[in-house]
């Protein structure tokens, strides 16, 4: 009886049609190739020039929103942030879920004996990755 | 191998700057299989898996000059492919009459068949063993078994810590090993 994956010959069991790989490969070159990319030549004065007009409209949308936020907010709307500061990427499953106080409560979170040795952060980016819903990891912590 | 990958790699990336169109076409030849199996073993399908490999390329030509050199063109096109598979299938999800969850049944009532599946009993069962995983579960799985990834390589591809990783694919195995016993 089977029971290890281990156990399972490795083979491919998908097909593709004969020659697929040598006609998508010419789909695609051909796809990319008639397209010359712009290569833009920017002199560095007009560089410098668009890093300053950049930082200019940044700087000014902070201070009108800076000034709009203590016009228009009152003491009691001011959230506590967690000094807990992280560095996630953009593109990270992470993004939509406040990690700071997901780990607070994580470290309570009893795994079985087998549980490999991993950080707070790790265990809460692994039940994400299980599809665990936030609830319930509120739930079980 | 994969010393050989990075030389490899890195002369494509310098070909890149100086020929875009010849550096492109090797980056093609190159990947394209490994990234349609990719692809393919999340989707299933091969008509959705050749048109997320030709999205996969296309979305690579588009955002060519934003790749940076000191990144790994093979973690990065990995990126893409999987994004585009993980679009492909939620969109799929949305229309729950074709959504595989199961290969027998989807073969049954599919007007392929099986005319693209070329497994035993056992390739049957590890398959459907892996589709019952949640989907980034199954990414996980697939890169580490199939493509013997790294966990380093897989943790920028998919923009997660190695011991999140490390921990899902123990997981996985287990879970699979487990639903292979039952069945």
């Amino acid at each position: 009886m089977m029971q290890k994956l281990n156990d399972i010959p490795d083979k491919n069991p998908f097909k593709v049609p004969d020659n697929y790989f040598e006609e998508v490969n010419r789909k695609i070159i051909s796809a990319t190739s008639g397209f010359d990319k712009e290569v833009k030549v920017v002199s560095t004065s007009g560089r410098l020039r668009t890093y300053f007009l950049i930082a200019a409209s940044v700087t000014g949308f902070i201070l009108i929103s800076y000034t709009a936020i203590k016009l228009f907010t009152t003491d009691k709307i001011s959230p506590q942030v967690s000094e807990v500061q992280y560095n996630l990427n953009p593109d990270s499953y992470l993004n939509d879920i406040d990690v700071s106080s997901l780990e607070e409560k994580a470290s309570s979170i009893v795994f079985s004996e087998e549980r490999p040795e991993v950080s707070n952060k790790d265990i809460i980016e692994y039940l994400l990755l299980e599809n665990i819903e936030l609830n319930d990891i509120y739930e079980k912590l | 191998m994969k010393l050989d990958n990075i030389r490899s790699d890195d002369n494509i990336s310098e070909l890149l700057k100086e020929d875009l169109n010849k550096g492109f076409r090797l980056l093609v030849e190159k990947y394209s299989s490994k990234l349609y199996w990719h692809i393919r073993r999340l989707v299933i399908i091969h008509e959705d898996a050749d048109d997320a490999l030709q999205n996969t390329f296309m979305n690579a030509w588009r955002s060519i000059d934003n790749f940076r050199s000191d990144s790994s063109l093979y973690t990065w096109l990995y990126s893409i492919a999987t994004n585009e598979a993980l679009t492909l299938i939620n969109k799929r999800k949305r229309n729950a009459a074709v959504s595989i969850n199961d290969l027998e049944s989807y073969f049954a009532n599919s007007q392929e068949g099986s005319t693209w599946f070329d497994g035993d009993e056992a390739q049957m069962k590890l398959q459907n063993a892996i589709l019952k995983l949640p989907e980034k579960q199954r990414i996980v799985f697939n890169l580490k078994y199939y493509d013997e990834m790294t966990y380093e390589e897989m943790s920028k591809v998919l923009k997660t810590s190695e011991g999140a990783l490390k921990a899902s694919y123990h997981y996985a195995v287990k879970k699979i090993e487990k639903t292979i016993i039952k069945d």
